[in-house]
């Protein structure tokens, strides 16, 4: 589109400024990424304990996920902080809150979501009370869902990055969720002695296919579709066509996250291979880094003025 | 009162008086600019033509820079400017995202947001914006875009059909008008930037942001 627009025109710039490089850098990336896993393992172990409350594996996650949640929600927070131009004045968020911001009510909910899951952490690991933690896990399953989609709000509200919309955002970081949750429950299994029932584990290998499939679908939609629908996609999407500067890396992307991931599951449930799985898993978690890298990268290449 | 800014192209001949006195009155650091004036060559060799866009921040009606600030450091003041804080910016630089225009930067001294701010602190004090004062030919009007008798409202009636903003689809409705803009002028994609080599620079067309990362 920029070339049909500079072949009409012959139209160069031959003075300006120099524009601002990456504003969100792959801090953001790891922001996204970690925010995913975080709250995507709390969906994974309330649908197992709904669907496979009778494994006895299951009922041994309660700890292990509310501290992998911990650890990946603190690296979410760790690098929202270090992103901050100003990170010493973070405080200001709570004190100033502006409540149409996404940055505002994202920034509580996720503090809110760290103290529910450090609570399931106390119940599970000091207070030993079961009952207990499934009633705060219902509570922060149901928290875990605005706080893995405020960043579509926020992507969404970038009013010239016309890639990131509403609503393919929110469904996106929702199937991210989904994916990197089962994938990792199926990586802690793997490497703590595959100690779930084979049912269990094949929930968690359909939710990771089913969840690369519909992503992968979604990315290939707005690939072939999207430059029909606004001038600014269309540009953008040149970063990741042909030779563009981020095909490489957006391909990488796909395969990783999604391709391998979805023949991989596939052929795991077919030959019964836990193998192949975790490497499905650990592929899927490795190559969702690099989607939203380069999905978060490629609008900030063009030029807003 | 509603103030706005209109630049007619028509009169513009590039010679950024505006974009040198609006760094001098802001103390705009090096490599950040509030207000800058873009050279545009349109057409092929001998049928060329040179075009020249001052380009600021358009005190959006419905500004997402507003709206998306954690902390109101972008905020509306009663005049219509879309006024910043920098002591309450945080530096997340959602802003600086949210601009469809990118007329705000990180400031790397300060390591917040800053832009184009129609020189509030002069108008405060009775005084026309900085660039309006500076430019030879008039070519910035600026003033009360709800007075029916005010400078630029009075252009505005005079020049109807040949009125435009920026980018009218993203419904920021900008304060901020332009008489004699097209395509090239006034849309971003509509022109070539070729990386690193410009008329009198090398400049490369990104620059750090903020100093940080
Ligand atoms: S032009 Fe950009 S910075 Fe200025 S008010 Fe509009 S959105 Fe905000
Ligand atoms: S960088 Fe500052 S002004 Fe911009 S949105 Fe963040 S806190 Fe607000």
């Amino acid at each position: 589109m920029v070339h049909e627009a500079v072949a009409a025109t012959h139209a160069v710039v031959t003075l300006d400024v120099g524009l601002p490089g990456i504003v969100w850098p792959w801090f953001v990336t790891m922001n996204m990424w970690a925010k995913s896993i975080g709250t995507g393992v709390i969906f994974m172990l309330f649908y197992l304990q709904k669907r496979h409350g009778d494994d006895p594996a299951v009922a041994t996650l309660r700890f292990p996920v509310a501290v992998i949640s911990i650890v990946f929600i603190s690296i979410f927070l760790l690098f929202t902080l270090a992103d901050l131009h100003q990170p010493f004045r973070m405080w200001h968020i709570f004190f100033y809150p502006h409540w149409t911001s996404p940055i505002t009510i994202g920034a509580i909910m996720a503090s809110a979501f760290m103290g529910l899951i450090t609570i399931l952490a106390f119940f599970s690991f000091i207070k030993k009370d079961d009952e207990a933690y499934d009633k705060l896990l219902l509570w922060t399953m149901i928290l875990a869902i605005p706080v893995t989609l405020y960043t579509a709000a926020l992507l969404s509200m970038c009013t010239a990055r016309e890639l990131w919309q509403m609503p393919t955002e929110t469904v996106q970081m929702m199937l991210a969720a989904l994916l990197s949750g089962a994938a990792t429950i199926i990586l802690y299994d793997a490497v703590t002695g595959s100690k779930m029932k084979e049912e269990s584990i094949r929930s968690m290998a359909i939710i990771l296919g089913l969840a690369a499939f519909a992503s992968f679908t979604m990315y290939m939609a707005e690939m072939i579709f999207g430059p029909m629908k606004a001038e600014e996609v269309a540009a953008v999407l040149e970063f990741v066509k042909g030779h563009g500067e981020y095909a490489t890396m957006f391909w990488i992307g796909q395969v990783f996250a999604y391709i391998v991931p979805m023949a991989l599951v596939l052929l795991s449930i077919v030959n019964r291979s836990n193998n192949l799985l975790k490497l499905a898993a650990l592929s899927a978690v490795v190559g969702l880094w690099v989607v939203k890298h380069v999905w978060l990268i490629i609008p900030q290449l063009l030029p807003m003025s | 009162m509603k103030l706005g800014f209109l630049v007619d192209l028509h009169l513009c001949m590039g010679c950024k008086g505006c974009q040198i006195a609006c760094k001098v009155e802001n103390e705009v650091p090096l490599s950040t600019w509030r207000l800058r004036v873009k050279y545009v060559d349109v057409g092929t060799f001998p049928e060329t033509k040179r075009t020249f866009t001052p380009l600021r921040c358009n005190h959006c009606e419905n500004a997402p820079c507003e709206r998306i600030c954690p902390v109101s450091a972008l905020h509306y003041i009663e005049n219509g400017i879309v006024n910043i804080d920098k002591e309450r910016c945080i530096g997340c630089a959602g802003c600086v995202m949210a601009c469809p225009y990118g007329a705000i930067y990180i400031d790397p001294e300060t390591q917040t947001a800053d832009k184009c701010t129609y020189c509030a602190h002069r108008i405060a004090s009775s005084m026309m914006p900085a660039c309006v004062v500076a430019c030879p030919v008039e070519a910035n009007i600026f003033g009360d875009i709800e007075d029916p008798t005010s400078n630029i409202s009075k252009y505005i009636m005079q020049h109807n059909g040949d009125v435009q903003v920026r980018k009218p689809e993203k419904g920021t409705n900008p304060h901020h008008y332009y008489v004699g803009g097209g395509n090239v002028t006034l849309n971003p994609l509509a022109s070539f930037r070729v990386e690193g080599h410009q008329l009198f620079n090398k400049l490369t067309t990104k620059m750090p942001v903020g100093g940080h990362h």
